[in-house]
């Protein structure tokens, strides 16, 4: 398995404050690596180290056999990496189709793109029955669909996914995780996952990284996460019996 | 014995008293109004005056006989260290019954079975966190008659017939004393030297943890015998954050202070430890050698961080406070131009390095209860804190040899206590006698037995050796003396004390016995190994991926490699292994003050060290 990404000690800066503090993470191809944390931790600084909005202080990143760390961002999306950004920021005046014929832009005059969209249309849809609709005015699950579907359309070696439930409701959330599972399966995609959920997370991905106060704290393959006391209590909500039946304190972490 | 100050009955009298809750009394009455006690509650410093020290505890005196606690019965304590903690010691001491701790890093079964081998009637329990563990293993503790909880934050509708809550408590103390004013003065009067003054249990690496039973005589001794090695004043400002079950703590925290009137600051926390030193800035400091290793990191880290013309001169003025040290060693003063210079270095760099640490008023550092470097005590005289180092147990009540500070052996722990008396046996074990030498274990004679000579000697399993000046060297546990397959004897201390000189190994065990040649388990210092990763970009991720990075290992290689040099061979390591997780409190492998156990250690570690033979 090569691996895609690899970051290596990276130190990024959000204006004086260090938000990383050393993080060094994988990414294999073909597979989804999450990565969790409280609000805060880093996780969205360390998505926009990775696709260039943000410098790193220091570290190296490496994508696809090339040092990408201190390159422009559109130099970086051209080489292959999609950023589907947290909060979906889709062109809101701009149509359904308009917007996904944007993630294509970097592929100059590549005659498959009208395939792609058909892919895209069939994964989301509802896409395609709005493909006429300015995207501002759909709901919030159609634009994540919508910047998921144009972060696809670049053809990318990497997704990067910041918070794809965000804002969302429960029912609309599984919904698109599932297709971010199908989309790995069957269409390959790598994917870097940024995700507040932790449950679905895990159950999503092939491996996580838990990343606080900018540094990561612990690391393996999902399995082995969702079965650790510490995820557990701090992240999937679950808490050891309690003679009293309520429980104020927390237990210290130990992250094992 | 001491003279002048023993009685013919053979009691032990400090300003006129021959218990301390006599003292204790005497000076809440001298001092009044005047601060205690310093603790902060919202982030600010809150003062707490010897009048409401007396009056707490009389309330909690007066509730417990009330609910019938009688003379020699135990009291448990589980919280962390606050003022209430010692309210409660005096307050059950002063009316003659047996206050004991139990770190708050223990489990629920480690708190039943101290409960019922103290047989408390009564157990203190600072929050709900605490009382979760009480709550879980109550049905083992069949004695016990009521658990008091300090605090009610998230038991608002928590209601139990076991429990009641410290303000029910005072409040049951308050009616009794309308009721019976001069109770508690008469109860603390009847209380003997003899009696037991607390009950510390000693950690036990082997067997389980065995009560030792400390008298009102021997903190008497310690008090008169300790008055002019580590004299305190009522001037004197002092931060308590040691575990107060811990003999050390309570010494230095409450009697000593008793002794003398000084004020005593409570740390928020284990790990605000540091901001708390610079806030309070102690003349006394008590800390066990792995705060000092700390201090000492932290300025290497900023050393490291600094510009090279800030390195050059860090450098240039350790070295000039190194030979101020070094002469005062010899007993020697600096010729005027090196005085100059160490001025000037201490103006420039000493002085702010000291200030860094929350060192700026510090008369003396006193370190024990584990070997601590002689390089480490070096530094720290260079940068201008006198740091001793003393050695004591629980069964000497604390202190039996101190370094003057005046006079510092580094290296030895200095001389035995005056009216106490330190020999060397044939096999090289320390033997100690004097005041300070415990009752005994609680219910446990066949162990006390098992710990005094015939002739009434402490056997301390410690071996050492005393120099020409009288002070004592410690050079390791019996019990841990390592025998190799080739006959050799080692005393595996020695080595880990040097490999802990490093900032990146926070605790070692030499591993060798009964085997062909020594190896080493390392326990590496997470922030200092991090930020060595870091900056020689180093990729890890958790801190089992730190502690398997080729370089790291290869970084503490270098630091056993170099340790090697100065052992002869048979004394050398061989190989090592890093402990890839990171290990707490709460874990068995450490005790409380952050130490590794040996015998937990090599068998939880098996696998290790298996591989390297």
């Amino acid at each position: 398995m090569t691996t895609v990404l690899d970051v290596q000690n990276v130190e990024s800066f959000y204006g004086a404050v260090m938000a990383l503090r050393g993080v060094s993470i994988q990414v294999p191809e073909g597979q989804i690596v999450t990565i969790l944390g409280a609000n805060g931790a880093g996780k969205t600084t360390l998505m926009k180290t990775v696709s260039g909005v943000i410098y790193p202080e220091k570290g190296h990143i490496t994508f696809a056999g090339d040092r990408i760390d201190g390159k422009d961002p559109e130099k970086i999306a051209g080489s292959g990496l999609a950023h589907v950004p947290e909060g979906r920021e889709v062109f809101p005046f701009l149509t359904v189709e308009e917007n996904l014929r944007l993630g294509a832009y970097s592929r100059k005059g590549a005659a498959d793109i009208e395939d792609d969209l058909d892919m895209v249309y069939s994964y989301f849809p509802i896409l395609r029955d709005r493909r006429k609709q300015a995207s501002g005015t759909m709901s919030g699950g159609q634009q994540q669909m919508l910047a998921i579907g144009r972060g696809l359309m670049a053809r990318p070696k990497l997704m990067l996914l910041d918070e794809p439930s965000l804002g969302l409701s429960p029912l609309l959330t599984q919904e698109i995780f599932g297709i971010i599972s199908r989309l790995n399966h069957e269409q390959k995609v790598t994917m870097l996952l940024v995700e507040q959920n932790a449950n679905i997370a895990l159950h999503t991905a092939h491996y996580g990284y838990v990343l606080e106060l900018g540094r990561i704290v612990m690391a393996g393959d999902s399995e082995k996460l969702l079965n650790s006391a510490d995820i557990q209590e701090f992240y999937l909500g679950q808490q050891g019996e309690s003679q009293r039946g309520q429980k104020r304190w927390k237990k210290r972490k130990t992250w094992r | 014995m001491l003279d002048g100050v023993t009685t013919p009955d053979g009691s032990i009298l400090f300003d006129g008293c021959d218990t301390i809750v006599k003292l204790w009394a005497k000076r809440c009455k001298e001092k009044a109004g005047e601060t205690a006690h310093r603790e902060k509650e919202f982030g600010i410093w809150q003062s707490y005056s010897w009048t409401d020290f007396y009056e707490h505890a009389r309330w909690i005196g007066q509730a417990f006989m009330e609910m019938g606690l009688r003379h020699g019965e135990c009291v448990q304590i589980l919280s962390e260290d606050r003022r209430e903690w010692i309210y409660f010691d005096l307050a059950v001491a002063g009316i003659g019954a047996i206050p004991t701790g139990v770190y708050t890093t223990d489990s629920a079964d480690q708190l039943a079975y101290l409960v019922n081998d103290s047989q408390a009637k009564f157990l203190i329990i600072e929050n709900d966190e605490q009382l979760d563990k009480f709550l879980e293993a109550r049905d083992k503790m069949p004695g016990l008659q009521k658990a008091i909880v300090l605090e009610r934050e998230g038991l608002r509708d928590f209601h139990d017939e076991q429990v009641i809550f410290y303000d029910e408590l005072l409040l049951m103390g308050r009616k009794a004393q309308e009721k019976h004013p001069n109770r508690f003065e008469q109860a603390l009067e009847q209380v003997q030297p003899e009696d037991t003054r607390m009950l510390v249990y000693t950690s036990g690496t082997t067997g389980p943890p065995k009560g030792a039973m400390i008298t009102h005589r021997n903190m008497m001794f310690q008090l008169v015998s300790a008055e002019t090695l580590l004299d305190v004043s009522s001037e004197d400002e002092q931060l308590c954050f040691l575990p107060l079950c811990h003999v050390l703590e309570r010494i230095f925290s409450v009697e000593q202070p008793i002794r003398a009137g000084a004020v005593v600051n409570f740390a928020e926390s284990p790990e605000t430890v540091f901001d708390n030193l610079r806030e309070v800035a102690p003349t006394l400091f008590t800390a066990v050698p792995r705060l000092w290793e700390k201090m000492y990191s932290r300025i290497m880290i900023m050393r490291s961080e600094a510009t090279p013309m800030g390195r050059v001169v860090f450098d240039w003025a350790i070295k000039q406070g190194l030979k101020k040290a070094a002469a005062k060693e010899n007993g020697k003063s600096l010729d005027p131009v090196s005085g100059l210079s160490h001025a000037l270095a201490d103006w420039l760099v000493l002085s702010n390095i000291r200030s860094m640490l929350g060192m700026t008023r510090i008369r003396r550092g006193t370190t024990g209860a584990a070997p601590i470097s002689p390089d480490l005590l070096r530094w720290f005289a260079g940068i201008g804190v006198p740091l001793s180092e003393g050695f004591g147990m629980t069964e000497t009540a604390g202190v039996a040899t101190v370094n003057d500070p005046r006079n510092n052996r580094i290296g030895t722990v200095g001389p035995a206590l005056p009216g106490c008396e330190v020999k060397i046996a044939e096999d090289g074990e320390i033997l100690i006698k004097g005041g300070n030498i415990f009752k005994g274990y609680w219910n446990r004679p066949e162990k006390t037995a098992e710990t005094m000579s015939p002739d009434g000697y402490l056997l301390t399993g410690d071996i050492g050796e005393i120099d020409e000046k009288g002070c004592l060297k410690i050079t390791g546990r019996k019990k841990d003396i390592i025998i190799t397959a080739g006959g050799k004897n080692i005393t595996p201390a020695e080595i880990e004390s040097k490999l802990k000189f490093s900032p990146y190994i926070s605790d070692a065990v030499v591993i060798g016995d009964k085997r062909k040649y020594l190896t080493c388990l390392i326990m590496i210092d997470q922030e200092n190994v991090e930020k060595f990763a870091q900056d020689k970009q180093i990729p890890f991720s958790d801190f089992a991926s730190l502690a398997h990075a080729k370089e790291v290992v290869n970084l503490i290689r270098e630091v056993v490699t170099e340790t090697n040099t100065e052992f002869a061979r048979v004394e050398q390591i061989k190989d090592f292994r890093l402990i890839d997780v990171l290990l707490t409190a709460e874990d068995e492998e450490l005790t409380p003050t952050m130490k590794l156990k040996r015998g937990f250690v090599e068998k939880r570690h098996k696998a290790l060290i298996d591989q390297m033979y």
